[in-house]
């Protein structure tokens, strides 16, 4: 995708797979020096807070690795419960749809670059 | 032969003696007592001595020997060949007791009368059972509003009621007899959803449950059921009360209530699209938990079907913020966020500065306008599209 990755999140997020996430995700993002990630969270199928949890450490892994990220795809339930839970998301940046998000991140690398 | 006569008298006697729950004397032809024994004693109260040789007609209540009720029993024992009465009769002293009374004609050879043998029993408590239970029924039958029936230990109907009758349309002979499953829909029948009711009242002393019943027409109608297990005094079960109601016109009231009140909070909420991706919603009045909930879903709602980025949250029409709505306010900004949108509060009174930064809540990158006009043009920069279209908007829309 250009200078931009996706990232897509689906089905359940378990111990296991998440490390392995986290492994392919980092190392797609250095190999390919991406210069932004979209997270796209709307194929999961629980988004509760531990998973909230997992999608902010990806989101910061990106960032110390010189990218932008944009979370994709969170329903209007979902982003209420989140909220009751006192999400662990407050600093990501997000987006309604991928495309909204790969306006943003492009938006976003226009401002820095002037 | 004598000797045997005498023997055979006295075995009589004896018999009639050892007979104590009950009386059995014999009167002459005209009513005057002739035999007395223990049985009588016991429930009249006067000894041999004392009525031996006495008329009948002090058994009988003033009024009714002054009807002539004692020869009138004579004579009807007489025709009849017997009499059988129940009414109050007198003891000694007085006090009454509710007896049934047989009189029966002694006739030698040639139908001659010789007099009459009375037997008398004391069913003062078995009248008092039969007035109790009659009360009972009647209660029962008084009670149109609620079905009363009984089942069996296995659910099959053993009573039934006026209530019932007006509720499901049936008589009483078309469903004594019958297992309670015939006023079930054919769904709750399949399941075994009868059963399982009856064995959970069974187990937990009461079960309460609502759901759809069968009338004898086929129509439906929601009724309210208490099961209540009946057990024997040794706590074995031997059946079930069933008592049931018609909800049907609660629930009607109970649905339009309801679809009032969220018809009334949609129209407390609206969500207004001002521009392509910009929402206003604007806050009107006091906002409690279920409104600033409502207000909440509809919003993150509207953004989703809208692809909107900016939401403005007008709270000018707020007479008063307190801690709770400045939390729920907050909480609606941060959900927003998570969908990709930025919210921009407008019409911020200095009161309600105050509380939402007292509550020590991180703004962030909440942004705020003094009134909509400004916080417009926020949201239109936002997106994109030039203030100038803004003022045309408001112009035109004002």
């Amino acid at each position: 995708m250009g200078d931009n990755l996706i990232v897509m999140l689906q089905g359940d997020l378990e111990d296991g797979t998440i490390e392995q996430i986290e492994r392919d995700v980092t190392r797609e993002v250095a190999r390919s020096q991406a210069r932004g990630a979209l997270i796209d969270v709307s194929g999961l199928s629980v988004v509760d807070s531990f998973v909230a949890r997992i999608i902010s450490r990806i989101v910061a892994m990106i960032r110390l690795l010189g990218s932008d990220a944009t979370v994709v795809g969170i329903q209007p339930a979902v982003a209420l419960a989140l909220v009751e839970l006192g999400v662990p998301l407050k600093h990501v940046a997000t987006a309604l749809t991928a495309e909204q998000g790969m306006a943003r991140l492009q938006g976003r690398r226009r401002e820095r670059a002037r | 032969m004598q000797v045997a006569l005498d023997g055979e008298l006295a075995f009589y006697q004896q018999m009639v003696d050892s007979i104590t729950d009950c009386e059995v004397i014999r009167l002459d032809e005209t009513g005057v007592v002739r035999t007395w024994h223990e049985g009588a004693e016991r429930l009249y109260g006067y000894t041999a001595n004392e009525i031996v040789g006495g008329p009948m007609s002090v058994f009988y209540a003033e009024d009714e020997v002054r009807d002539g009720r004692p020869g009138f029993d004579l004579r009807t024992a007489a025709e009849n060949g017997h009499c059988v009465s129940e009414g109050w009769r007198i003891r000694k002293g007085g006090s009454q007791f509710w007896a049934a009374v047989t009189l029966t004609p002694i006739r030698g050879a040639g139908g001659t009368l010789h007099g009459y043998v009375r037997v008398t029993r004391d069913h003062t408590e078995r009248r008092e059972q039969e007035l109790a239970m009659r009360a009972i029924e009647r209660m029962l039958d008084a009670i149109t509003d609620y079905e009363v029936i009984r089942l069996d230990a296995d659910g099959v109907i053993q009573s039934w009621s006026p209530g019932a009758e007006r509720l499901k349309q049936y008589k009483d002979d078309e469903v004594i007899g019958h297992h309670v499953s015939m006023f079930r829909p054919e769904e709750d029948t399949r399941s075994g959803l009868p059963e399982r009711e009856m064995a959970a009242a069974a187990r937990i002393g009461r079960f309460e449950a609502e759901g759809w019943r069968l009338r004898k027409d086929g129509s439906r109608f929601w009724a309210s059921t208490i099961v209540s297990p009946i057990n024997d005094e040794n706590g074995e079960l031997t059946g079930f009360v069933s008592v049931g109601r018609d909800l049907s016109e609660k629930r009607a009231q109970e649905q339009l209530v309801q679809r009032q009140q969220e018809e009334i909070l949609e129209l407390s909420t609206p969500v207004i699209q001002v521009w392509d991706k910009v929402l206003v919603l604007p806050i009107i009045g006091t906002l409690d938990s279920a409104r600033a909930a409502r207000l909440t879903e509809g919003l993150l709602d509207r953004i989703a079907a809208e692809q909107a980025e900016v939401a403005i949250l007008d709270v000018s029409g707020v007479p008063a913020v307190d801690t709770e709505v400045a939390q729920h306010l907050l909480k609606t900004v941060e959900a927003a966020r998570l969908m990709g949108a930025v919210s921009v509060l407008s019409g911020v009174r200095p009161d309600t500065a105050q509380a939402i930064v007292h509550l020590g809540i991180d703004l962030g990158s909440l942004r705020s306008r003094s009134n909509l006009k400004e916080a417009l043009q926020l949201a239109l920069s936002i997106v994109g599209a030039t203030p100038v279209a803004a003022t045309a908007v408001v112009a035109s829309g004002g």
